[in-house]
């Protein structure tokens, strides 16, 4: 689970969506676990919610979580995809090619390949995409998936991803960036 | 707060350390040494964290979460899988909501307490918000 990799990730001035596939009964068990370990707030995403920094939005389960004009969340119901519902792929794919907004997309251990073809559409629209590394996997499924598609651009430990992610929201950026940079984990 | 956890293990050492680590630490510990027997302690009532091994003769782990979801067993329960290899069968990929997570085998005492510890806090969590909620 991404516990460990939030308690890592300090507050930043960026969005964090997370898909984590989950019974429906624990969504709000998960979402406080991780909000007491995290520097950041945490929220189990509703319709209509609009992106902000130093939040993390957590997909609830049952439903397809997507982002309208890389800025409203939008939850849809809909057919699993990859088995899964909430699915990565539904969520990254969700996301357009915008010249102030920064996108980075993580795939962590877990079964099957949801998230591949988000994070190939990731890079495509200008992204950075991390995996998980196989040694630090109990399911290399996710991330071995993704690393097939050519296009993820760092394997990590989980701490090393939350450390690159501070480096890549630190990096100068020579035109102003609103709202900053956005992240999609799983 | 409930601490109930199942251990599904068709290796007898393995039952015996986890009944013995996780009753030091005020578990209440079922063992099914089989599926089937997993079955049986669900059909039983037994309600809690199901840690079920995958590679175990006659019916294996994975067929074993699709008996429960069929039978609708896993309502009050999470299972996780335990796991000595990193990649199961891709074909059981359907199975992936039905589980919550997975821990590698062997397992850290200090982890196996601290997972359990936290899933049945989240079960006990899931049961008041459902007495709350009439």
């Amino acid at each position: 689970m991404l516990t460990d990799l939030l308690a890592e990730l300090p507050a930043i001035d960026a969005c964090v969506l997370i898909v984590q596939h989950m019974p429906k009964f624990v969504n709000k068990s998960v979402r406080d676990e991780i909000g007491e370990r995290a520097s950041m707030k945490v929220r189990l995403a509703k319709d209509g919610d609009y992106l902000q920094d130093r939040v993390v939005f957590l997909a609830p389960s049952d439903v397809h979580m997507k982002v309208l004009g890389n800025r409203m969340i939008k939850l849809v119901e809909g057919e699993k995809v990859n088995y899964v519902r909430p699915s990565i792929d539904v969520l990254m794919m969700s996301l357009n090619e915008d010249p102030i907004t920064n996108v980075i997309g993580v795939i962590a251990t877990g079964m099957g390949s949801d998230g591949a073809e988000g994070i190939r559409h990731i890079k495509n629209i200008g992204g950075t995409t991390l995996a998980q590394n196989e040694a630090t996997c109990v399911i290399y499924g996710m991330p071995k998936a993704a690393f097939e598609t050519g296009a993820i651009d760092f394997v990590l430990t989980p701490k090393e991803i939350a450390v690159k992610i501070g480096e890549l929201l630190s990096r100068e950026d020579p035109e102003p960036s609103t709202p900053g940079l956005q992240q999609i984990l799983q | 707060m409930e601490k109930r956890v199942m251990i599904v293990d068709d290796e007898p050492d393995i039952c015996l350390t986890v009944r013995v680590v996780l009753e030091s630490a005020g578990f209440e510990v079922v063992q099914a040494e089989s599926g089937q027997r997993c079955l049986e302690e669900l059909e039983k009532g037994f309600r809690g964290v199901i840690l079920m091994d995958i590679m175990m003769d006659d019916m294996d782990g994975w067929e074993t979460i699709r008996q429960i979801e069929s039978r609708g067993l896993m309502d009050g329960n999470l299972a996780l899988m335990l796991t000595a290899k990193q990649d199961p069968d891709e074909d059981l990929v359907e199975l992936t909501e039905s589980v919550l997570n997975y821990m590698r085998k062997p397992f850290h005492t200090e982890e196996l307490i601290a997972n359990m510890e936290t899933y049945c806090k989240w079960l006990d969590q899931a049961k008041q918000a459902e007495i709350a909620n009439g």
